[in-house]
């Protein structure tokens, strides 16, 4: 129990003055790029990035927290009202969200949503308080060998699970590792791929390469079509009928189990357990012909599983170092910049900081459920700005962002550059949360396998010998088949899409 | 040659042959163990082995040519005149200072949707707020103009 005596620690911090209004900051912004299909929590966290630098680690990253969890509530608001998702996991909640609301329940929709949501999100980040300081203990027995057969894990999920093709996972994958390593080797000191171009030498930034992919090319693609959105679907009344609530609470407890496992697997998105979690309520239901005429399921379900995924998904950030989303890969880079090294040292290094972070978490979810059921139609109201307005105003916020970066305009260029090749990427339906997630992988791999070399004097196959790695490997060879039996059966379809944007 | 899916594929290749024959320059091992050219050599061989791929299956099974992904007449001017907006923007912002390099930027994609004289009002009015905010209250620097904008 003593992990419950450092979180009531973690309350005291999180409830200290800055921190208190940094979360309601970091919410209300992830509420907004929820909503705002042109923006989503990745082009949100790095945005605000840049003016963090001024802040406690603490603060910084109780609030970049809050955009990641928060988007995850905005989304279903416009699924559910205007039937159109504000970021990729609430892409399912259109299903029998809409249906929902065009029969006057947006109200019910909505609500059941924010709980399962809640109840989601709070048991995610127990999950995090609790088994996160028992993983990082067990990752202190990890040397580079089992940090890079780790890795490697982490990047055969990516490319399993994510893009249209196994051919399109392998290109964004291969294009992330090999973007990360221009600039200074900070093994050897020798700079590598610079071209004598002074600017590549610290390398690309990965806040300018997730800015440019993401946010630029949400820009571009949402330019080609500017005529407005519709206008959301009125609310009239939130408490589900009695008969719905036995099916609805069964379904947000399997949701909430559903997401937490899916969270915790290195290189998954939330879109997954959403998809999953709506399919799972499917099959379970007695009369599976209601999905998608409004069954309460199909939204408990998946907004349920997509939130207990967020908090999940940080345990591999806290207790490994790996991050398992373009956002969370963001939130690296800031804990980084902060002066802070994720992994299994970070609970018994910085207690304050990541008590108080997984405490603002619990205060988050809480502001959020109160942020949503009785405020949905105002926040549904913004959604309705039109884009003519909307893009152009998010691309000067970005260039700016780019630009305060290191007051310089090749950065801009850069993330420009990111937009226009992420454009064409999206044409072409290759996915590009790998390319950021290996960029973050890259070097930290690297670094392992030299490692790893060197005390294995040359010979890389003396790694199998250790458990841990011959374990973690054979999972990694599990999975790359796993991907090439579905990519021969075409399975992928249903990861085709990028998620948080 | 309108298969958009090769010509991708190709250039995928050429950055991948380019970073390999830059890799075979860099040391693959020294006497103290692994050296810088080890990991940059494995990784881009395996993407030119991908993009051979990539460009075999878009030749064989997934052919998809540039009329299928591009948009056409006013949906295409409108996200060229953002790229083209952009690139100005970056050649004339240390000459011209941010409001103004801003404000034309903005008022070439407004124009996309406003009428002019609304889409000038926005285009100035967001870059002297955004200026405000940036440089003035949040203390980071932006590049200014002989009068001082």
């Amino acid at each position: 129990m003593e992990e419950l005596g450092h979180l009531f620690h973690g309350f005291e911090i999180a409830l200290a003055g800055w921190n208190l209004l940094y979360c309601l900051i970091g919410v209300t912004v992830g509420q907004l790029v929820g909503v705002l299909p042109g923006l989503g929590p990745t082009t949100a966290t790095a945005l605000l990035i840049p003016l963090t630098f001024g802040m406690s680690p603490v603060s910084a990253i109780i609030m970049l927290s809050g955009i990641y969890y928060g988007a995850m509530y905005g989304g279903t608001i416009t699924s559910v009202l205007i039937n159109t998702p504000g970021e990729a996991a609430s892409v399912i909640t259109c299903l029998d969200g809409y249906p929902m609301a065009k029969q006057g329940r947006g109200g019910v929709a909505l609500a059941i949503a924010g709980i399962g949501s809640f109840i989601g999100g709070t048991v995610s980040i127990i999950g995090l308080a609790f088994i996160g300081p028992a993983l990082a203990n067990f990752a202190l027995r990890f040397g580079p060998p089992e940090f890079f057969s780790l890795m490697v894990l982490g990047l055969m999920m990516v490319v399993g699970l994510m893009g249209k093709s196994l051919t399109r996972g392998l290109i964004a994958t291969f294009i992330g590792l090999t973007l990360s390593l221009i600039g200074m080797d900070t093994v050897s000191g020798a700079v590598r791929f610079t071209f004598g171009n002074d600017h590549l030498i610290d390398g690309f930034d990965l806040v300018i390469i997730a800015m440019g992919l993401f946010g630029i090319t949400e820009i571009f693609i949402g330019m080609e079509d500017l005529s407005s959105l519709p206008k959301p679907a009125k609310i009239d009344g939130f408490m589900p009928k009695r008969e719905e609530w036995g099916p609805a609470l069964k379904a947000i407890h399997r949701g909430t189990w559903l997401g937490f496992l899916i969270g915790l697997i290195p290189g998954t998105s939330s879109a997954i357990p959403a998809l999953l979690s709506y399919s799972l309520e499917k099959k379970l239901a007695k009369d599976p012909s209601r999905f998608g005429k409004g069954a309460i399921e199909g939204v408990a379900g998946p907004e349920t599983a997509n939130n207990s995924y967020c908090g999940a998904a940080l345990i591999p950030l806290f207790t490994l170092g790996i991050p398992s989303s373009p956002t969370i890969a963001i939130i690296l880079g800031a804990f980084i910049m902060h002066g802070l090294t994720p992994g299994p040292t970070l609970f018994m290094n910085n207690p304050d900081f990541i008590w108080g972070v997984i405490a603002s978490m619990f205060i988050g979810n809480t502001l959020l459920v109160i942020m949503n059921v009785p405020m949905a139609g105002c926040w549904a109201k913004i959604a309705a700005v039109p884009p003519k307005l909307l893009y152009p105003l998010i691309l000067i916020i970005s260039i700016l962002g780019a630009y305060t970066n290191a007051n310089e305009i090749w950065d801009v260029g850069v993330m420009l550059a990111g937009g226009i090749i992420g454009y064409f990427m999206n044409k072409l339906d290759i996915p590009m949360a790998p390319v950021v997630l290996t960029f973050v992988l890259s070097r930290l791999m690297e670094r392992a396998l030299l490692q790893s070399l060197k005390m294995f004097d040359g010979d890389i196959l003396l790694i199998f010998q250790r458990p841990i790695c011959a374990i973690l490997l054979a999972l990694a060879a599990i999975m790359l088949i796993f991907s090439v039996i579905a990519a021969v059966q075409e399975k992928r379809k249903m990861f085709a899409s990028d998620s948080e944007m | 040659m309108q298969n958009a899916g090769v010509w991708a594929g190709v250039m995928f290749l050429i950055y991948a042959s380019g970073m390999f024959w830059q890799a075979l320059s860099l040391k693959y091992y020294t006497p103290f163990g692994p050296g810088p050219g080890l990991f940059p050599r494995w990784l881009s061989g395996m993407l030119i082995v991908v993009s051979l791929l990539f460009i075999w299956q878009s030749i064989k099974e997934d052919v998809i040519t540039f009329r299928d992904i591009f948009p056409t007449n006013k949906a295409f001017v409108n996200v060229a005149s953002v790229w083209g907006a952009a690139i100005g923007f970056m050649l004339i912002l240390n000459f011209v200072g941010f409001i103004t390099a801003s404000s034309l930027l903005l008022f070439t994609l407004f124009i996309r949707g406003y009428c002019w004289k609304t889409s000038l009002a926005l285009a100035v009015g967001t870059s002297v707020f955004m200026f405000l905010i940036f440089n003035n209250a949040f203390g980071l620097p932006l590049p200014v103009n002989m009068w001082g904008w």
